[in-house]
Parts: C-alpha cells; sequence; structure tokens
C-alpha cells in the first residue's frame, strides 16, 4: 500500500484562471514549498479543476508514487470533493488528500496587497504540507440499512409517504392511532380546489396502500419507544385491540347503548362506543373507543358480554421513520368570539360537518332556525398577536398564519350560497390570502356571488355579543371596517362561524422518542427550510404533511412523497455511508476518566466501558461512530490526549499551526 | 471528414460572411463604445465624477453612462471613489 | 454524439430540476439534466438573499449546482434545446439541439482570459441587462458548467480570443448538433418568467427609467450585482425613497392574468429588509390589496419587517408617471381612507408576478392559466395530463423555493415510481439499481 510508505507530496497550486494567481505569485510559492521535506513535486496550473489539471494529479500518483496530495485552490465546498475523486480513481485512499482555500480565504480578500496574500498563501500551504505528511487512510462509516421504514399517521400524508416508499420497492410499515384511516381529510366532504369527494379520494388512496404487498398496517396502534440510528431502529408498538370482530360486530353494535359526543362530527352528534366514523371507512369492521366505554356487559340476546382491550406489544426494525401525525383544528377557549357560550357560534370544521349532516332544503337550519345572515370571522387561532389574545399553554399566542382557512373558508361560501342562495353572507378578514393555484377563483365567485367582504386589522378584532331582547337576529357582530375607511359596522346575525387556524398536535412524546424538535410555532421542524426541507436534525427521521406546519391536501401530498423519496435514496442501497470524519479512541492512552461522556451532547456517540486489562477490570472510552457528529467537544476535554477527530487530529492541527508560525527560510526570497 | 477543414483565417472570414448582418451591427457598438470609452475615461481621468455629470459633459444619456461605468467597473477600467450626495464618483484606474 | 438510454430526462436546470435530478442520481438512476442556458442555476443563482431565513442565495445554490455537476448518475447537458419528445413504448424518444457554444468545453477552463480580450461589451441578461459582459464570456462568475459561451449575435469574429486563450478551447467550426436520448420518464422544470408589463399603459409600459422590475432589484442587492450597490438605473442616484407596487401583474383582469403569484408578497418584503440594511436612511413603501405572508415563518417576517419600519400601505395604485427628473409618481387610491393621492419616489419597484417560461417544448395540457396542467392535484400534485411526463417547480404554477423542492423531491419520486413499473431498463439492471 502507498500509504503505509514515506510521505511523498505532490502539491498543487491552481491560478484559478486569474482569480489567485492575480494577488498570489503562484509559481514562487511552488518554489519554495518544494524545498520543504517530503514534498516530491510542486506544480502550478491555469486550473487544477479542469479535467487536465485532474489529470496532471493522477498522472503523478502513478508515475512518481506521490501518496499524499495538498491542492491549493478555491473553498474546500466547490472543489474538494472534486479532487478526493481525482485521488481515488488514481488508486489512493481520498482521505489522504488535503484542500486548502486559497481564493476565498486569501486571494479575494487581499487583492489589494499582493505580497501579504503571497506571503498568507505560502503559510497556508506549508500548513497543508505539515497536515498532509501525517495524513492517514481512511473509511467511510458504512452500516448496513433495514430496507422497510415505519410511517406513523395514517392521514392522508402518512399513506401517500406509504403507498410511495412502497412503489420504490421498499418495505414500509403503517402505524395509525386510531382505528380508523383517513385523518382529518375524512370529515370534510367536497376539496377545493377540484371539488372532488374527500373520501372518494381517501378511498382509492387507501385502496391501493392496503393493496400493495410491500406495505403492512397497524390501525389502533402508538410507539412507545424507540432507540438506534439510521438505518437500524428499533421501535416499540403497541396495539389495543379492535374488541369486536367481523362476527359479532353488528349485534354488540346494537347491543351498545352507551353514547358519547362524537369527535367525527366535533361533538354536533353523539355516537356508540362501538362504531364504525362514517360509512365506508377502512377498516369496515367496527372498534372499541376505550378511552370512553365504560366497561359494563352489553345485553347480546340476554349474554352479558364485557368487552376488554388486550394491548399487543411488538417490535419493529426500521431504517427510517416518516412522522406524519398531522394537526388539530384550534379550539377556542370558552368565550373567545361567544364560542361555547352562544349557540349560534360554531367553527369551520363544525359548519362542515352540520352541512353534511344535513338534509337539502331551502335555508340554513342552526338550533332549529332557519340561517338568514351569517357571519364568518377569518384568522381565528391564527395570527394572533400578544397583548391582544389569550396566550396558549405555553404562554405563546400562535402568531403564524395557518394558509389552508381562507381558501377553506370561501370554498364554504360557495358551497353555502349554492345550496342556499338567498343567504347572506358576510366575510371579516385581515387579508384574504388565496394563494394557490385555482384559489383566487373562490375569492372572485365570492364576490360574485355577493358575499359582502369587511376588513379588521389584527389589532381590533370583531366583537361577537348576544343581542338585545326582541332584536331580529340573536346575534351582533361588530367591526371597524377598513373597507369603508373604518366605519364601526354591527351586523346582525344568526350564525358566527369561526374559521379556526392548524394547531400542532400533542404527540405524547413521540417527539421526545425520535428526539426531534419543533419551531417556534410549535410544529415539528425540518433542519433547513430550503436545503433540506422534509427532514429533521435526525438523520433518517423525515417529515411528511400538517404535521410540519399547515398544509393543504395537495400539499400534503407533495411533502409526503418528498420524504417517500428521501427515505429511498437513505435505504435503497441496503446500506447508509457517513463521512469518517468522527471521535476515535487511543485505548494506549485512554485511562477513563469519563470527561468525553459528560462533553458529549449527542446521545450514544461515547461511552465508558468495562474492559478486563490483565485481570484488571478497566474503563475505557468508546465510539460509536454513526452516532458522533465529529465536533471534538471530547477532543477538547481529555486530559491524556486520547481521543482524535480522525482526520483532524491533535497532531496534526499542531503540525499546522506551527507551519502557519513558521519563519519560513525562502519567505524574504519569495516575496522579494 | 470530406471537407477540407478550413483555415482559421478562413473560417473566420467565412462566418463573417455568414454573420454579415450581425458583424455589422456589432462593428457599428463597438465603434460607439469605443467612442464611449474614450470620452468617459478622459472625463474621469481628471477628477472623480458622477454619473450625470458624465452624461451632462459628453451628451450620453445618464441611464448609459451608468451601464457603460458598470461594465467599465467590471473589468477594472474604473473604479468607485466616494459619494458626492445621493451618487457614487468614479474615476479611471491607471496602469502601472 | 451517441443515442444515449437513461431512466429519467430532466427539463431545466433551475432549483426545482436540479433537486429532482439529485433524488432520482441519488436513488441509483441515470438522468439526464437538459438546461437551455450555458449554466445551471435558473433564476435561483440570480437572487441576493432568500426568505425566510435571508441566507445567501448562492451558498444555497452553488453547493445543489457543484452536487450536480459532479454526480455519477446525473449527465448534465447546458446550452441544449428540445426539440421533440416522442413516445416510445413506456417511455420517449427526446431529440435535443446542442447549440455551439463555439468553446471546446472538454479543453476550457474557465480562466476568462478570452472575455477580458474581446473588445465588445454586451448587456448581461444575468443582470437583467443592466450589467454587461463581452460577446465571449463565462456567463457568471459561479457559473456550472465554469465554461466559456461565444454569442454570435454580438461577435465581430476577430479571432482574438481564440490568440489569447491558453489551452486553445476557441473552436469557430462548431456547428449546431442534434442527438437523441431515449428516457422512461421526463419531469418538466422549465420554470418561470416575470409577467410582462410591457402592455401595462398605466405603470409606464416597461419605458419608465426608475420603475424596476424585481430580478433587478435582486442583482442591485446582490454582493455581485452591476453597481456593486443599490443605485436607480436611470442616472446612477442612491435611492432615499422606494415604493413597491404589489399585484402588478397579477391578480389583474386587465391583463389575463387573474391568479395570484404567491411570491411577490415575501420577496417585496424581504427586498425592503434588505434594502433597510443597504440604504438605513431610505423611505420604503409597499402598497398592496392583501397580504400574503401564508408559508411557515413568514407571518412572523412580515411582523418583523412591520417593527423595522417598512411602510405597508394598503391602496391600489392606479397609474405611474415621472416627473421632469424621471422621479417616479404613484397614484395611489388609499383602501383605508377611500382618498386618492399622488406620491413621488426616487425608485419604484413594480412587483411582478410569475408566468410559464416562454418556452413550451413538449406537448403537453395546459391549465387556463397558461402553467402545465395538472389535472388531479388532490391526488397527484406532479402528474401531467402525459403518463410518464410529470411536473416541478414554477413549472406547475408559481410557488417559492421551499415549495419548490419539495415539489422536486415529489416529483422524483413519482418519476422513480413510474420507472419501476414501466421502464425498459432490464429487469436484472433495475435489481441492481438496489444491490
Ligand atoms: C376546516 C378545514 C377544511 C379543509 N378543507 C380542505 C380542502 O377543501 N382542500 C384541501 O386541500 N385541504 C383542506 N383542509 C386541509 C386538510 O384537512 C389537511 O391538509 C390534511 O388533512 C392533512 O393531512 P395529514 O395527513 O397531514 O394530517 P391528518 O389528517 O391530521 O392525519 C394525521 C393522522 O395521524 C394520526 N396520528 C396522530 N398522532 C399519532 C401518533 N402519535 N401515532 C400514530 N398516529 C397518529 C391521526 O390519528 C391521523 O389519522 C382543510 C382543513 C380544515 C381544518
Ligand atoms: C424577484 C423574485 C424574488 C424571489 N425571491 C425568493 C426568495 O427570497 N425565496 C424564495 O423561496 N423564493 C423566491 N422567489 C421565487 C423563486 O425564484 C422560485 O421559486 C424558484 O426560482 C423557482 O425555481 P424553478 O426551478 O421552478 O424555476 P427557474 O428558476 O425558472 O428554472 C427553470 C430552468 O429551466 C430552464 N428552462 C426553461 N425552459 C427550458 C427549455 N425549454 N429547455 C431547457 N431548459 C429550460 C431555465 O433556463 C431555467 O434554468 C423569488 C422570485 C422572484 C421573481
Ligand atoms: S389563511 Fe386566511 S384565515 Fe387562515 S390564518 Fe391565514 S389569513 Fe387568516
Amino acid at each position: 500500500m502507498p500509504e503505509n510508505q514515506q510521505p511523498r507530496i505532490g502539491v498543487y497550486i491552481c491560478h484559478c484562471g486569474g482569480n489567485i494567481s492575480g494577488a498570489v505569485q503562484c509559481e514562487s510559492v511552488a518554489k519554495a514549498l518544494k524545498g520543504l521535506p517530503n514534498v516530491t513535486i510542486t506544480r502550478t496550473d491555469e486550473s487544477m479543476c479542469s479535467d487536465a489539471g485532474q489529470s496532471l494529479i493522477e498522472k503523478d500518483i502513478q508515475e512518481l508514487g506521490i501518496n499524499r496530495v495538498v491542492v491549493g485552490a478555491c473553498a474546500p465546498m466547490l472543489h474538494e470533493q472534486t479532487f478526493r475523486g481525482a485521488v481515488t480513481r488514481a488508486g489512493l485512499n481520498p482521505f489522504l488528500y488535503h484542500h486548502v482555500g486559497l481564493r476565498e480565504q486569501d486571494s479575494w480578500v487581499h487583492g489589494h496587497d499582493k505580497t501579504a496574500a503571497t506571503d498568507k498563501a505560502l503559510r497556508l500551504m506549508s500548513a497543508g504540507v505539515a497536515k498532509a505528511r501525517l495524513l492517514q487512510p481512511l473509511d467511510p462509516i458504512r452500516l448496513g440499512a433495514e430496507k422497510h421504514a415505519l410511517v406513523i399517521g395514517g392521514g392522508v400524508a402518512g399513506l401517500r409517504a406509504a403507498l410511495d416508499i412502497a412503489r420504490q420497492g421498499l418495505r414500509v410499515t403503517l402505524i395509525e392511532k386510531s382505528p380508523f384511516l383517513g385523518g382529518r381529510m375524512a370529515q370534510l366532504e367536497t376539496v377545493f380546489p377540484t371539488e372532488e369527494e374527500a373520501r372518494a379520494l381517501l378511498h382509492d388512496l387507501i385502496q391501493k396502500v392496503t393493496a400493495h404487498p410491500n406495505v403492512t398496517i397497524f390501525m389502533g396502534a402508538e410507539v412507545m419507544g424507540v432507540s438506534g440510528y439510521v438505518g437500524n431502529f428499533t421501535i416499540q408498538v403497541k396495539q389495543h385491540s379492535r374488541g369486536v370482530s367481523d362476527d359479532n360486530a353488528e349485534a354488540l353494535m346494537s347491543a351498545c347503548t352507551q353514547e358519547v359526543p362524537d369527535p367525527f362530527n366535533y361533538g354536533l352528534t353523539k355516537r356508540k362506543v362501538i362504531y364504525r366514523p362514517y360509512e365506508g371507512c377502512y377498516s369496515s369492521t367496527p372498534a372499541v373507543d376505550w378511552d370512553h366505554y365504560d366497561g359494563r356487559p352489553f345485553d347480546v340476546n340476554g349474554w352479558p358480554i364485557e368487552l376488554k382491550d388486550e394491548p399487543k406489544s411488538f417490535e419493529l426494525n426500521v431504517g427510517a421513520v416518516v412522522v406524519a401525525t398531522g394537526f388539530d383544528p384550534y379550539t377556542p377557549p370558552q368565550g373567545e368570539y361567544g364560542f361555547g357560550e352562544l349557540p349560534q357560534v360554531v367553527t369551520l370544521p363544525q359548519l362542515i360537518r352540520h352541512l353534511a349532516l344535513s338534509k337539502d332544503g331551502k335555508s340554513l337550519q342552526w338550533n332549529g332556525r332557519a340561517v338568514r345572515d351569517v357571519a364568518l370571522i377569518h384568522c381565528v387561532g391564527s395570527r394572533q398577536v400578544d397583548g391582544v389574545h389569550q396566550p396558549q399553554e405555553d404562554g405563546q399566542v400562535n402568531n403564524y398564519c395557518s394558509r389552508v382557512c381562507c381558501t377553506a373558508s370561501l370554498h364554504m361560501t360557495a358551497d353555502l350560497h349554492k345550496r342556499y342562495p338567498e343567504l347572506n353572507i358576510y366575510d371579516l378578514h385581515q387579508d384574504i390570502r388565496t394563494y394557490g393555484r385555482g384559489h383566487e377563483e373562490y375569492y372572485r365567485h365570492a364576490l360574485e356571488d355577493g358575499v359582502r367582504f369587511l376588513r379588521y386589522n389584527g389589532e381590533e378584532v370583531p366583537e361577537v355579543s348576544p343581542a338585545p331582547q326582541g332584536d331580529s337576529h340573536p346575534v351582533l357582530v361588530k367591526v371597524k371596517d377598513m373597507l369603508t375607511y373604518g366605519e364601526e359596522i354591527e351586523i346582525p346575525v344568526d350564525l358566527v362561524v369561526l374559521a379556526v387556524g392548524f394547531m400542532p398536535r400533542d404527540l405524547h412524546g413521540l417527539d421526545k422518542m425520535l428526539k426531534i424538535s419543533r419551531g417556534n410555532d410549535r410544529f415539528l421542524l425540518e433542519v433547513h427550510p430550503k436545503l433540506r426541507p422534509v427532514e429533521t436534525a435526525v438523520k433518517g427521521v423525515i417529515l411528511a404533511g400538517s404535521a410540519q406546519g399547515p398544509m393543504n391536501i395537495q400539499e400534503s401530498l407533495s411533502a409526503a412523497s418528498a420524504a417517500a423519496a428521501k427515505v429511498a435514496s437513505l435505504l435503497g442501497r441496503g446500506k447508509v455511508e457517513l463521512p469518517p470524519f468522527v471521535a476515535a479512541v487511543d485505548v494506549e492512552k485512554c485511562n477513563g476518566t469519563g470527561a468525553c461522556v459528560e462533553a458529549c451532547v449527542y446521545e450514544g456517540a461515547i461511552a465508558l466501558q468495562t474492559f478486563n486489562e490483565n485481570g484488571e477490570e478497566v474503563k475505557r472510552a468508546v465510539i460509536t461512530p454513526a452516532n458522533c457528529v465529529g465536533c471534538g467537544a471530547c477532543v477538547a476535554v481529555c486530559p491524556n490526549n486520547a481521543v482524535n477527530v480522525q482526520g483532524w487530529t491533535l497532531a496534526q492541527y499542531e503540525a499546522m499551526v506551527e507551519a502557519i508560525g513558521m519563519d519560513l527560510p525562502a519567505m524574504t526570497e519569495v516575496t522579494a | 471528414m470530406t471537407t477540407q477543414t478550413l483555415s482559421r483565417a478562413e473560417l473566420l472570414k467565412q462566418l463573417r460572411t455568414t454573420h454579415a448582418e450581425s458583424v455589422k451591427r456589432a462593428q457599428e457598438l463597438l465603434k460607439e463604445q469605443k467612442h464611449m470609452q474614450q470620452e468617459l475615461c478622459a472625463f474621469f481621468r481628471e477628477k472623480p465624477r458622477t454619473v450625470p455629470e458624465a452624461a451632462q459633459a459628453t451628451g450620453i444619456p445618464a441611464d448609459k453612462v451608468l451601464w457603460f461605468v458598470a461594465a467599465m467597473k467590471k473589468y477594472g477600467i474604473v473604479a468607485e471613489a466616494g459619494m458626492c450626495g445621493d451618487y457614487p464618483l468614479y474615476k479611471k484606474v491607471e496602469e502601472n | 454524439m451517441d443515442d444515449l438510454h437513461m431512466d429519467a430526462l430532466v427539463i431545466g436546470g433551475g432549483i426545482a430540476g436540479m433537486q429532482s435530478a439529485l433524488d432520482l442520481g441519488d436513488q441509483g438512476f441515470q438522468v439526464a439534466l437538459v438546461e437551455r442556458d450555458p449554466s445551471i442555476g435558473g433564476r435561483m443563482i440570480t437572487l441576493s438573499k432568500v426568505f425566510p431565513t435571508l441566507d445567501c442565495c448562492s451558498c444555497i445554490t452553488t453547493p445543489k449546482m457543484s452536487a450536480v455537476a459532479h454526480h455519477p448518475n446525473i449527465h448534465l447537458y447546458t446550452y441544449c434545446e428540445i426539440q421533440s419528445v416522442q413516445e416510445h413504448g413506456a417511455g420517449f424518444d427526446v431529440s435535443i439541439l446542442q447549440k455551439p457554444r463555439y468553446v471546446d468545453i472538454s479543453k476550457c477552463t474557465g480562466c476568462r482570459e478570452c472575455e477580458y480580450e474581446c473588445p465588445i461589451t454586451v448587456p448581461s441578461p444575468f443582470d437583467r441587462n443592466l450589467g454587461a459582459y463581452r460577446a465571449i464570456r463565462v456567463p457568471f462568475s459561479t457559473a456550472v458548467p465554469q465554461k466559456a459561451v461565444l454569442d454570435p449575435e454580438y461577435c465581430l469574429w476577430c479571432g482574438k480570443c481564440e490568440q489569447k486563450c491558453p489551452v486553445e478551447a476557441i473552436d469557430f467550426s462548431q456547428q449546431p448538433e442534434t442527438f437523441t436520448i431515449e428516457a422512461d420518464s421526463i419531469i418538466m422544470a422549465t420554470g418561470f418568467d416575470l409577467t410582462p408589463v410591457s402592455t401595462k399603459k398605466e405603470y409606464g409600459a416597461g419605458k419608465l427609467h426608475n420603475v424596476i422590475d424585481p430580478l433587478m432589484m435582486e442583482r442591485f442587492l446582490a454582493p455581485t450585482g452591476p453597481y456593486g450597490r443599490v443605485l436607480r438605473p436611470g442616472d446612477g442616484k442612491e435611492p432615499g425613497s422606494i415604493a413597491y407596487v404589489q399585484c402588478a401583474g397579477s391578480r389583474d383582469e386587465t391583463l389575463g392574468i387573474t391568479y395570484c403569484s404567491r411570491v411577490c408578497c415575501m420577496y417585496a418584503i424581504k427586498q425592503a429588509m434588505l434594502l433597510n440594511g443597504a440604504l438605513p436612511m431610505a423611505d420604503i413603501t409597499i402598497y398592496y390589496m392583501d397580504i400574503r405572508t401564508f408559508g411557515k415563518g413568514y407571518e412572523q417576517f412580515y411582523q418583523n419587517a412591520k417593527a423595522m419600519g417598512v411602510n405597508f400601505v394598503r391602496g391600489k395604485v392606479a397609474s405611474i408617471r415621472e416627473d421632469a427628473d424621471q422621479n417616479p409618481i404613484l397614484k395611489v387610491e388609499m383602501t383605508d381612507t377611500g382618498e386618492i393621492v399622488e406620491q413621488t419616489f426616487d425608485l419604484v419597484v413594480l412587483s411582478q408576478g410569475i408566468v410559464p417560461a416562454s418556452h413550451p417544448t413538449v406537448s403537453l395540457p395546459l391549465g387556463s392559466d397558461g402553467f402545465i396542467s395538472v389535472p388531479a392535484p388532490d391526488s397527484a400534485p406532479c402528474v401531467t395530463g402525459r403518463p410518464g411526463i410529470f411536473v416541478t417547480g414554477t413549472a406547475a404554477g408559481p410557488m417559492d423555493i421551499v415549495d419548490s423542492i419539495v415539489s422536486a423531491s415529489a416529483a422524483a419520486a413519482e418519476a422513480s415510481a413510474y420507472i419501476r413499473e414501466n421502464g425498459s431498463r432490464l429487469e436484472v439492471e433495475k435489481e441492481a439499481l438496489y444491490a
């Protein structure tokens, strides 16, 4: 192996088409470096990264036996990989390469002072050579990966993610907390912008998912524990019993008398504790609502039958996890816009359910009365202002826009107008945000339909109060309307609809188990909105849909497919490869102080283990490379210098610092 | 190849013929630019000046002066030299 | 050139096209990325800083560009035009024209000696024609590939560049060349143009010197911009007052563009914040109908701008004219008071919207808005009306970078599933993909 021989260093300085050579006297620097120990050859070139430049290096490795390479060029970000590639092509370990940034770090910033720029170039390059002498071959960390992904959440995003992962040829397990699939979308009727039936769309999707041979689904199941890392997660799952089977379901359902408010209809109706949320749901087998079932036996043909939840626990080994746990609609606190106090105040999701349950008639009925006038208030629970709105549990207000409610509201007004053309609709908003493709049309139609738009300021929200006795309408809405130049307007109405926003869901510790964080808005947080918009800071844990922030169906689908693409790139080859720049312990020097373990903030990266040394029990630090990010916190605290980051060792740093500060003999000659 | 490889001079000549129209336009543009560069450089060599000053002195519209100054700045022919009110000043870069 | 077989062909090398290609390449598929410009990067590489994080645009774009260029499974074809797309089994035969660069890119090192030598200065579209380069040039400092290209429109064919080139890369004998790529699937990532305002007479029809488009302002704010600072293009004055006219060319029946362009509120706010940093003394006013800061973190971005002192004024700009000193004068119907006021500014930015890029190359059903039609957005947001052809980024309607990147990965997922299910690669090879 060439790497085990005496270092024979090849040094290459790039003119970068004048970018570097305009400030740095490259030839002089090369000449000076030639005198350094172990430097076998120095060359300069117009453009090292060009094919011609790269072949120069390859040729030198093959013909001159060069076994360490240093290139001074642009920033490593741009071309370090390029040169590692060239070195590898010539048969050398890619980590026997060191890159010096002579452009961004030198010529571009010191272009006005050529002498200083040349001096700095020489110092930076000799530091590179000093490091190169100590370079050792390294291997990337290769780990086997389960070609199996877990999707948490069976709403539209989770279903889509599962389908797309399965279509990439990987196995996928989907876990849904409720006993039925579909999530929030199942509670919608027609959806914008296509006006298709939500449950028909879901039905198609569920059919594809359940028919796919790569997919396994667990309903009524929750994640109880997570361990491991990308490629090799172990997931503890608990699945509740369904409680009934297809054989006894109908008999038990008819025997069941206990009723609870139906969450599917946001409490507008009641349902039994053995239930199907809606006709055509998946699975079609009813389930027992264990949270509410009072445990009393059912009387089936004179037989008392008691149902018991007997949860099953099991483990899954997966390579990646997709979190698609969705959102909750905002529930206004008692009294916000009269909610919970006035029976004529409902939320938009409730109105959607109410309309679905209403028989078609001449007029919209609410509380046994015909509704003639309705007011729709936007931004309820969204775009909240400190000091104006009641804070959430954590003391913060929801200062984000929920993105979906504007179009959902105008989609609703279109539906109301179509069904009840006589209805007067007032729309109270701050801005109308119908941003998406096919959304602005709803705004236009609303204007054509005669919806009356009023605009309030975020700091001066409308007031909802009971109308005085004897008024024609039960409720009075007061608003300072900016569209009529701030006029105070009172609108008597029969119904107030609150366009509630999206709330991040309480995940009962799942986010902690997965070690993923939430943003200021409390939704799950991506690594970087542009570079890695669906990935979390935990490698192998990926987000899909409205768990990450408000999204409509189309956006949830895109995010889910994107998550599937990330899973496929990660697991497709059945192995994951990580860069080798992680900590390594020299067991000869380590005497088990444990300072490193304390300094490390990455769980599972470094730990003390007990070894038997000459019959004596000793503790030594051990690195798990997959969990180490190479930050070097342990290096800084080790009293024995027993730990080093591979590829960036202390010895290498010291050699570089020494070289930078050295009074190079050739210096005066070079810069003269 | 069946056709004889053309000599370099012949090739360029042929290209000039096939592109006669654009070459004509480009030649006129070049003439204008050479003239503009001469005038502006002379003006900026005296002392740092703003774009409107240069426009007034040369009779070239200010937006065109600015465009050309930006180009000359890019290729190191002129450089910024402080501000005069709301306008940056430009000076000729002298070759050493 | 030899005929080639690819799993996927991506048309357009903007951020969306690059991301789709990277996602497919990372999965082991062979991808051709075809870009009509001499460099990839699209609109994004011309931007200054990007909302909502305000990070430097090239810091995000250039690594992606470089990743594309060095990816073993991505085959880059720049300066190419798609000529035709023909069904071939479940895939396509795509005929591509390689335009002559008059530069041998296997030799060119991007040193720009030719550019410095070239005698003629020409407007640079990279700088929205407010900056300049030469008839032969490397298109911009971070171009990928970092290779020169000669513009025959302006070339004098004087041959000076050829004499100067240190690696003999200039090749005057280059001719347009046509080649064919057989691809199992296609992703359309052809991007957007700004809504044209030449027909918008009320706003000066693009003729007023100090009324600019927002991409020009991006260049002024970028460190590599034409002036190296913010100046108005009419006379080089540093503007003391700047106005933004929102929905200039969107939500506008008179232009036939009725939709919302989705990014203009945010870029206007972003530019206002950056201007606040670049010109701390300047007054900045944004005239708007609705502020649509709907994305993750965007509402807070808006509130921050308000707190910084950017003026948000609800009003409809009826017309723009200029005074004798070319200062634009806005006539505004103020929504909150009903008054009509006139206000003079040093510089006005028209927050122009987004229309599809003007080069439709593949015959595909279009929506009424002119963007490539997506027949089932609520079930398959990247699937077009032609099987095997997918769409991503602003080719599918206005969207910002975050949404473009997500949509690009989604299109890659759709395409890869399509390739697996219908692709013509041998079964063994498909197996080998994941070996
Ligand atoms: C009033 C209203 C009207 C709307 N109208 C439209 C419309 O017309 N068009 C449109 O495009 N969009 C509309 N939307 C938006 C649409 O509802 C969402 O985009 C969509 O439901 C998001 O899907 P999801 O899968 O991300 O989340 P969800 O639908 O919330 O699904 C999440 C799933 O995860 C499960 N889950 C949660 N936690 C766990 C856990 N710990 N373990 C296991 N499973 C878990 C939940 O039970 C649920 O099934 C509307 C939204 C509202 C509020
Ligand atoms: C002024 C302004 C500021 C903005 N600022 C921000 C911001 O701060 N943050 C943010 O998130 N978003 C911002 N955006 C939006 C952002 O620019 C777009 O979301 C993004 O650039 C879209 O990328 P794309 O790949 O879809 O399209 P493009 O960038 O347009 O890329 C399309 C590519 O396809 C090529 N192409 C076109 N037709 C063909 C063809 N026929 N054959 C081959 N190639 C072809 C083009 O040359 C181009 O390279 C801004 C937009 C504007 C107008
Ligand atoms: S989408 Fe509309 S209603 Fe919803 S929070 Fe945003 S502005 Fe308010």
